[in-house]
């Protein structure tokens, strides 16, 4: 019975794709769009126990093809906990971006086109965490990424929308034919596509075709995950896209970048243990957080500015994936999960912006704190996590990464993975920068005239942003629950191939074959320091508690609120004259003294970022040709 | 009896109660040091406490483009954070909250009072303010890099060959081999440390977030009353916890075994850390300008934590 449910998983969301498509009355099929993500979570939940608690690998041969003659011919699911981990993670992020599209689109036509690609688009996501199967994730892939390409435009009106998505095909299909072209080189060599006989049978045997198949898949997800240099097209495709579909490109299809690089590395190929894979991946996540943080300081429109700060997460999360220890992939793991909650929360914060103001324009907005408050709320919640602001749950995971990767750097005696600690902290400091500028350019600062009459976001549309809200409370405050049950038995299933291996091709397949299953000790998030939240949190309530009763003690404040116009003269005598557009205070300036030290650097950046696709797309395959080369040259 | 215990340290000694009190002395020293310093009388130590006491008793004035809640609660969470960063720095060997912070968590801890410096600022809706909460992150900006590096080094060096960002590995380390400002490889981190106290602080050569001259005292400009009088006691608590720090990584060590002549030690290094990092400062320099204090910040006081943590990373 269990066996059955990955595929029921990633059927309901198919079969919902299509019923939603032929039902006209909007209720019914908003019915069937909400019952299909919640059936394929529902069953994704139901395997937790097995899978995460208790180790437990589900196969599932379609169609019953089993291996014939030890050859793998048909197409195999396997659900060990890594997948079942990012499944969760794609499923939650599915479930209520859905919840949210319902009152979102409201003004939107076309919409029942829109749900269909959505739910394509979340089915072949949870498809490709899902599969065992090379060439069907390949399939995948192209699914997701023509799903996501017709979502980005789906706002055709809007300026940019079909330029956007037109660069992300043409980027995108370079990731997708290096991912097609490793799955090749591997067929000739092997003659099997199952990740799991792949993985038994290239154990040990380095053939230059398959070191070329490695380099190509590696850069293939990479381009999934949108890591430097393909981060310019994320930016462009989430700035146009609806908000609740950057919540799936940010939270979602990035994530399938981050576990195909996982499972080719640690699985499929088994190369974590050369030092020329970590420090590639390490140096890759290194460089995709640091430029993709400063690029997202120089942005004037909140959601390239998200955009920008996906791929700087995403950069933590490669970092620690590329330490090769369990304690990193743990952790690394951990903030993957952590983005999606807190990215995606931030994501419909601008689409509440967006949906009641009309614009995400940085320059444009402020003072909306007293318009919408509770989305204001919500947006403060989102913007502590991802500056890992304790107790919140971007800092757990930065912490965890910092402790992993710094350990590494004590293991190793080498000053490189230092240099990676302190850019990873400069990097949290950086974001932390850029939320700053965006409370002030959106949520505090004067309100403009023309926004006066902004109303709060509807319920229907704060409701499903409570869900991700709550989760960046509850994931930071119980960081070793998280460890423990989900992403340590995740990071161990990553390293334990033997039993991947066993697990679909009959036990014993893998020990023939000269590898053996491993076990994973337990792990301890303390390795190096301590962080206690709950402590930390009973601590300032008590604080708290004592200032407030003393302050009541006091008796009550004489206060007075000063009334009339928020626009008064002392603003004009500020400005010396000028137009508000050239003072320090807008959205683009706010960090003056930084930028004017780092200009150099901000003005190369902004002559690279061109914004034509025929440069992106010559940096995309530069990056082909110098990953293939790097890993002939070291491997 | 536990429970009260633990209640004692949060808001008697060394938490709450404590931490003001000695805060708004502290404040009071500087005041007077740098008065005397430059040829005046100067205030009575305790003005701090008298300024404290007569904010309270003015009104408070909420503009109307303010968000009224964000803009009174800020200086409260900044206050009530900061003693609880206060709980976990140890003094000599006493450590009653021991084992449950390390450095990296106080260095994100410490970003807290910061950002509510800003979120404050943003929320009174003033242009003053919106100035001067972008020289605080830029300020934020530049001191950060060097106080990790800094931080890191401290537990470089107290993990013996391994690393740890444990405080309590970093006292038991002084404990036995002596103060860190005892080794040579130690003194240009602890010299940068002494540069960054002031920057975190807010003190006066690299005060360009309250500029009172140009910009009204930036995030502060719209506040008054109670408000203002937190705000200004998180800066006294500033002034004590940063020296403390200082303190605890640096002057370290066995201390006397007597909690109250413990106490009395640390209180006089701090004072010592406080004159030469803050007052000397304050007296002789003029305030910088915004592209000045990062490039100082991210070139000098980084190039000393470098030297030294290359020097202890060398094991030299």
């Amino acid at each position: 019975m269990m066996q059955h449910f990955p595929v029921l998983a990633i059927f309901a969301l198919f079969l919902g794709a299509f019923v939603s498509s032929l039902i006209r009355n909007k209720t019914a099929r908003n019915g069937v769009v909400v019952l299909s993500v919640l059936t394929s979570f529902g069953l994704l939940c139901a395997l937790v126990k097995p899978v995460m608690l208790e180790g437990e690998i589900i196969s599932y041969w379609l169609g019953g093809w089993k291996p014939v003659a030890d050859y793998a011919i048909g197409i195999g699911l396997e659900v060990d906990a890594l997948s079942l981990f990012f499944g969760l993670v794609v499923g939650l992020a599915v479930i209520v971006s859905a919840l949210y599209s319902f009152r979102y689109l409201e003004y939107d036509d076309a919409q029942s086109k829109y749900y269909t690609l959505y739910l394509i688009l979340g089915g072949g996501v949870l498809g490709l965490v899902l599969s065992g199967d090379l060439f069907n994730i390949y399939v995948m892939v192209e699914i997701m990424t023509f799903a996501a390409v017709a979502l980005t435009a789906y706002r055709n009106f809007m300026p940019g929308a079909l330029e956007a998505a037109f660069k992300y095909l043409v980027i995108g299909s370079i990731g997708s034919t290096c991912i097609l072209v490793g799955t090749a080189m591997l067929y000739l060599q092997y003659h099997t596509l199952n990740l799991a006989q792949l993985s038994a049978l290239i154990s040990g045997t380095a053939m230059p075709s398959s070191i070329l198949a490695f380099g190509l898949l590696i850069v293939g997800f990479a381009c999934k995950a949108f890591l430097v240099p393909y981060h310019p097209i994320a930016a462009d495709a989430h700035g146009t896209a609806p908000s609740s579909i950057s919540v799936i490109i940010s939270g979602v299809l990035t994530k399938t970048g981050v576990y195909g690089i996982i499972r080719v590395c640690y699985c499929v190929f088994r190369a974590m243990d050369q030092s020329a894979v970590q420090v590639f991946l390490v140096l890759l996540g290194t460089i995709s957080m640091f430029v993709c943080v400063t690029m997202a300081l120089a942005q004037h429109d909140f959601k390239r500015l998200l955009a920008f700060h996906s791929i700087s997460q995403i950069g933590y999360v490669i970092t620690a994936i590329g330490l090769s220890t369990t304690f990193g992939l743990a952790s690394g793991l951990y903030h993957a999960m952590n983005h999606t909650i807190f990215k995606g929360l931030l994501f419909l914060c601008a689409g509440c912006v967006l949906h009641q103001t009309g614009t995400t324009k940085l320059d444009e907005l402020g003072g909306l704190s007293k318009r919408m408050p509770k989305t204001c709320t919500l947006f403060l919640i989102g913007a502590a996590s991802i500056s890992g602001i304790p107790p919140f749950n971007g800092f757990a995971s930065k912490w965890l990464i910092y402790q992993a990767v710094y350990q590494r750097a004590s293991e190793t005696g080498n000053l490189f993975y230092v240099f990676v600690v302190l850019v990873a902290l400069v990097t949290s400091v950086l974001t932390l920068a850029s939320f700053v500028k965006v409370a002030q350019s959106v949520f505090f600062g004067q309100l403009p005239e023309k926004l006066k009459d902004t109303q709060e976001a509807p319920a229907a549309m704060r409701a499903p942003m409570w869900i991700f809200g709550g989760l960046c409370i509850l994931t930071g405050l119980f960081p070793a629950v998280v460890v423990n049950y989900f992403t340590g038995p995740a990071a161990a299933a990553a390293l334990n191939a033997g039993s991947y291996i066993d697990a679909m091709m009959g036990a014993g397949y893998a020990g023939r074959l000269s590898t053996v299953p491993v076990t994973v000790p337990a792990l301890q998030i303390n390795t190096l320091g301590f962080y206690d939240p709950i402590t930390w949190i009973v601590l300032l309530l008590t604080v708290l508690l004592a200032f407030t009763i003393v302050s009541l003690m006091g008796g009550r404040a004489r206060g007075a609120r000063i009334q009339g116009e928020a626009i008064d003269p002392k603003y004009d005598t500020f400005f010396g004259g000028e137009a508000g557009e050239y003072s320090q205070v807008g959205g683009a300036d706010l960090f003056w003294g930084f930028k004017h030290n780092l200009r150099h650097y901000f003005s190369f950046m902004h002559g690279a970022h061109s914004g034509v696709v025929n440069d992106y797309a010559l940096w995309g395959i530069t990056a082909v040709a110098v990953t293939v080369a790097y890993m002939f040259l070291f491997l | 009896m536990a429970i009260l215990t633990i209640l004692f340290y949060i808001l008697i000694f060394p938490g709450l109660l404590f931490c003001v009190a000695v805060g708004l002395l502290f404040a009071g020293i500087d005041r007077k040091l740098v008065a005397r310093m430059q040829g005046r009388v100067g205030p009575p130590v305790t003005q701090p406490l008298y300024d404290f006491f007569k904010l309270i008793g003015k009104e408070t004035i909420i503009p109307a483009a303010a968000n009224k809640k964000v803009f009174l609660a800020a200086p409260v969470v900044g206050l009530v954070s900061l003693v609880t960063i206060a709980l976990f720095i140890p003094i000599k060997l006493f450590m009653p909250f021991n084992g449950m912070m390390d450095v990296v968590v106080i260095l994100y801890l410490l970003c807290i009072p910061s950002l509510c410096l800003i979120v404050g600022g943003a929320a009174s809706g003033s242009p003053f303010a919106g100035v001067g909460i972008s020289r605080e992150m830029v300020a934020i900006i530049a001191y950060e890099l060097p106080l990790a590096i800094i931080l890191l080094t401290a537990g470089k060096l107290a993990g013996l060959g391994e690393v740890t960002f444990s405080f309590a590995d970093i006292e038991l380390y002084q404990a036995y081999f002596g103060p860190n400002l005892l080794h040579w490889s130690m003194l240009p981190a602890a010299v940068a440390m002494l540069l960054v106290i002031p920057c975190e602080v807010g003190a006066h050569p690299f005060d360009i977030a309250e500029a009172e001259t140009e910009i009204c005292e930036g995030p502060l400009c719209e506040y008054s009353g109670r408000p203002l009088a937190v705000f200004k006691l998180n800066t006294a608590l500033k002034t004590f916890i940063m020296p403390a720090l200082f303190t605890a990584l640096f002057l370290g060590g066995m201390g006397t075994g007597m909690l109250w002549l413990d106490v009395l030690i640390f209180l006089a290094e701090c004072v010592a850390v406080m004159f030469v990092s803050m007052t000397l400062p304050h007296a002789i320099c003029a305030r910088l300008k915004v592209e000045q204090v990062f490039k100082f910040y991210w070139t000098i006081v980084t190039g000393l934590a470098i030297c030294s943590f290359v020097l202890v990373w060398l094991g030299v």
